[in-house]
This record gives C-alpha cells, structure tokens and sequence, in this order.
C-alpha cells in the first residue's frame, strides 16, 4: 500500500536540488502559512504548492493530498463554524446554535492553513529519500543519528502499519464483521478493538527494525560515515531567497484587506 | 570457525527452554541447513549466532557461543556483524531506506568503507544476486521476492565470512527458490563464505546443503551429512518433517523390492535410480 510519504523516483529541478533546501523551503511554506491571515494568500499558497507537485512531476499525489486534506478540512471547518461565536450572527438555530461572520472567516482561515501547511511536508518526503533526509538531519543539522533514524524510520513505517491494519480488517470482515457500515459510530466500535493486534503487530516489527540495524552495524556509525556529499548550489540559493521572501510576503500580507 | 558450546536459553517469561544444550561446530566453508517444525528453536538458534540473543532478548543465558574465537556475549551485534550478515524472514522490517540503492549504502555507511570502494561494492552485490536493473527502484515498488534478493544484496556488499539466513525464500516461488540457492551456492563454493540457513523446505536443503541439522523443541535432534540425515527418513517424519519426495520415492520402492540402492536426495539420483529400474 503507498502512502503520501512514499518517494517517488525523478529527475526534475525540485528533485535535484540539496534535501535541506527542499526542507527549508516545505518548512517555510507552513511557517508562512501559519503567520498569515489573509485568505488569498493562503490560497495562494495552496496553488504554489500544486505548482510544485506539478513542477517535480508528483502532480498526481498533490491533487490526491489535496482531496483527502480538504475531506478532513469539513470537519475541521463545522467544528470552527459553531464554536466560534463572536462577530455579527448571521443564522440562528435551535439550541443556542449560531454561525456568525466571524465563525465562517476563522473557519475558512484554519481550514486553507491546514491544507496549506501540511502540503509541502507531505510533497517534500514525496521527492527526498529516507536516507538523504537522515544524513542531511545528520551532518548539516547535527541531529544524532539514532534520532535521525528513528525520525525516517517513523515515516516509513506508516504505509507499512496502514498495509497491518487493512489486512486486519480484511480478516475480521471475513470472518462476518460488518465493518462496511456506513454508520460511523457503529463503524468506530468495530474498529477500536482492532487497534489492539495493530499495536501488537507494529510492536513486533519496530522490534525487527531495530534488531536489523543493529545487525548492519547500526552502531559503528560516525559522523563522518556519510557517503553521499551535499554541495549548496545556485539554485539551492535561489530556493532559499524564496523561502525567505514567501515568509516576508505572508507576514506583510495581514496588513492587506481582501 | 563458529563454536557452540552446552548453549541454553530461555526468554524472559519463557515456561521452556529455547535451545537446550546446545553443541555445535561449524567449519569455515560449510553449507549449513537447519531444519525442524515450528517452534524448534531454529530463530532463535541464528539470535544465538549473530549475538541478539543475549543482547536483545533477555532471559536465562548458559553456555558460550565463539566467533572465530570471540565470545558473542562480550561483543555486541554491532561489532559481531563485521563478520556476520545476517538476513531475516521478515523482509519489510529488514529493508531500512526507500530505495534499493540506499538500502545497500545504508551497511557501507555504517561499516565507514572507503568512498572509492563503495560504488564497486554496490555494483557487485547488486550483480552477484542478479538485481541490478533494480538499482534505482523504490523498495515499496518491489514484489517479495526482488526484496529478499535486496537484502541478500545489502548483506553481500558487507562481504561477510558467515553469512546467516533465516527462511529466505519464504516469499519466492519454487523456481525463484531454487535460483535463490544457487546464488548460495556460487557464494559457498567460489567465494568461501560459510552459509548457514534455516529453512523448512528441506528438499532445497537436501539439494544444496553439504550439512543439515534437523531442531525439535529446542535441542539438536541430527546434525550431519545431507545423506546422513536423510537416511534416517522415518526419525524426521516422526518429527513432523516431511522428507523429499524423491526419498520418500526411493523409500517406498526400496519397501517394495524394486530398487535396492541408497537413498535418493535429489532429482539427480531419482533419475539414475529410475533409469536403474528400468535397465534391470
């Protein structure tokens, strides 16, 4: 089973460039977001990194990321929507319930920053491999390599647990359950008691993984035992300029009424 | 090379022994299988060799186990994979990066060799199990058995002297299976690396094994020659071992008075047998 984390073998410009400048700029894209307010700038932002999916060949997986985001965004946005109370009311409903200017803006705001942000974290693992995200946390941010592997080794474990747990329940749908219910509440009780062998599962192959290191000389690392060199190119530089002016427009950008 | 001696263990909260006294030579150059049902100890017998057992799983430890004279008790399995690589049965949790590349870099990396050696290194492991054209593909793309010629891959870019498998075929095809061994093969017989593999198909054994030792409920039931053990068909089905057909073959016509030579191990000696039959 693929996740949004799987990486995606490529050769473009995004694909070249150093692992750090793609974290940099994922990481400046979300902080961007979280510093602006203004709706169109998020929304802006949204279509950059479309832009960048497309322009590192992934085009695919970001309009997939950007279905499921938005999918989980509704929730997100009626939770927003009726507990924000301040502002002028636009609808009353029974039982004190009120949706108000205010409500619907905030609402709107954190569900573009949501998608927004999470984005070009997703895009960025989609293009970096494993091994390169690890030595660049290593050498260039000085992250001690057991936290560094046990950080990639995290990600990577995702599609796998997700592959556990829909054989999981494949089993117990064969077995009679009627875990195809669409009723959601029923649908959560029948899964719940599922996440136990999941736990027991994944305990047992985070075990395995980490037996598996040890035995490839996990330990005899040194800092210096990175093969691959990582130079900071024009381009990178350029990405990084970008970065920085993305944060400085995001923050400029509350200023601006839309 | 390696030396086993009165080993037993038992896991923390364990109610039976594991492995019970073990004593175990294996020579430099072997071809070692080892057999037996499930829950025999054989797992547990490899964490005993490549020094998980004692130092991952806790329990009551007796006895010693030497590497080439070292004490795996004393050394860590860090420090004992220099001489050992091991590949275990459940691949996904063996496979540590995302593509295949990397996956053989990840060992290099650890063991610091030389920049200049390294890319040779990879081209040659990636040749001598046949994956090259698999080089730069995403590991989550690859079917099971393209990932345990992977971590065979990694293990021989280490160049081991010993080299440890556990149910390595368990996610091939009969006809990969076989090629999965005769790769083992050409590794025992024109690199002089000491195979020892645990596996339930003992007929793959009984092909390319030169010694199998044959596990129930912790203890060593037979070690030997492949003909040795094989020989004594009715002790491994008593067992819960299924012999080779080909034996069970010559067996049945040995019980019938058609055939009166020795036991057949492989398809070989079936033909000769049978064209035996046929001559008389």
């Amino acid at each position: 089973m693929r996740s949004f984390f799987d990486y995606i073998p490529g050769n473009s410009f995004l694909h070249r460039l150093n692992p750090l400048s793609r974290i940099f700029l994922s990481f400046m894209i979300s902080i961007a977001c979280f510093s602006s307010k203004s709706h169109l700038f998020l929304l802006l932002m949204i279509l950059l990194n479309l832009v960048l999916a497309a322009l590192a060949g992934i085009l695919n997986r970001g309009m997939e990321l950007l279905k499921n985001l938005s999918k989980f965004s509704v929730f997100i946005f009626v939770l927003q929507v009726l507990f924000v109370r301040r502002g002028e009311v636009l609808l009353e409903m029974p039982f004190n319930i009120i949706i108000t200017e205010d409500g619907i803006s905030t609402a709107i705001i954190i569900v573009l920053r949501l998608i927004g942000a999470t984005m070009p974290l997703a895009l960025m693992l989609s293009i970096t491999q494993m091994n390169d995200l690890s030595n660049i946390l290593v050498v260039k941010l000085k992250i001690p390599y057991k936290y560094a592997f046990a950080f990639t080794t995290a990600l990577r474990f995702i599609p796998i647990f997700a592959s556990e747990m829909s054989a999981i329940i494949e089993a117990q749908v064969s077995r009679g359950v009627q875990l195809d219910t669409k009723n959601i509440f029923k649908k959560t009780r029948l899964i719940l008691p599922l996440c136990l062998p999941l736990l027991i599962t994944s305990m047992k192959k985070i075990e395995g993984s980490a037996i598996s290191a040890e035995i490839r000389g996990f330990y005899l690392r040194t800092g210096e035992s990175c093969y691959r060199k990582y130079f900071i190119n024009w381009n990178d530089v350029g990405v990084l300029l970008f970065a920085v002016i993305l944060f400085i427009s995001a923050v400029f950008s509350n200023n601006i009424k839309l | 090379m390696i030396k086993i001696s009165n080993l037993t263990f038992r896991y923390k909260d364990g109610r039976k022994n594991a492995l019970d006294n073990i004593n175990l030579s294996i020579n430099k150059g072997d071809f070692l299988g080892i057999t037996g049902t499930s829950g025999a100890g054989k797992t547990s017998l490899t964490y005993a060799i490549n020094g998980v057992i004692p130092h991952h799983y806790n329990g009551d430890y007796y006895g010693s186990v030497r590497i080439e004279g070292e004490d795996t008790f004393d050394t860590s399995p860090s420090a004992l994979s220099l001489k050992i690589g091991s590949v275990f049965q459940d691949i996904d949790t063996q496979l540590v990066s995302s593509v295949v590349e990397d996956e053989i870099l990840y060992g290099l990396e650890n063991f610091s060799v030389p920049a200049v050696e390294i890319e040779q290194r990879i081209s040659s492991a990636l040749e001598a199990v046949g994956i090259s054209s698999l080089r730069y593909r995403s590991i989550e793309s690859l079917s099971g058995g393209q990932k345990q010629k992977v971590a065979l891959a990694a293990i021989l870019a280490l160049r081991p002297k010993i080299l440890l498998l556990d149910e390595p075929t368990s996610e091939l095809d009969p006809e990969s299976s076989v090629q999965f061994y005769r790769i083992l093969r050409e590794l025992n017989e024109n690199h002089g690396i000491t195979i020892i593999v645990v596996e339930q198909k003992i007929m793959l054994l009984s092909e390319f094994a030169k010694n199998i030792l044959v596990m129930d409920t912790g203890k060593i039931v037979i070690n030997g020659s492949v003909r040795e053990v094989i020989d004594r068909s009715s002790l491994l089905e008593e067992i819960g071992i299924n012999c080779p057909r080909v034996t069970s073959l010559s067996n049945r016509l040995k019980e019938e008075g058609v055939y009166t030579g020795s036991v057949c191990i492989n398809v070989e000696e079936a033909e000769k047998m049978v064209r035996s039959i046929i001559d008389d």
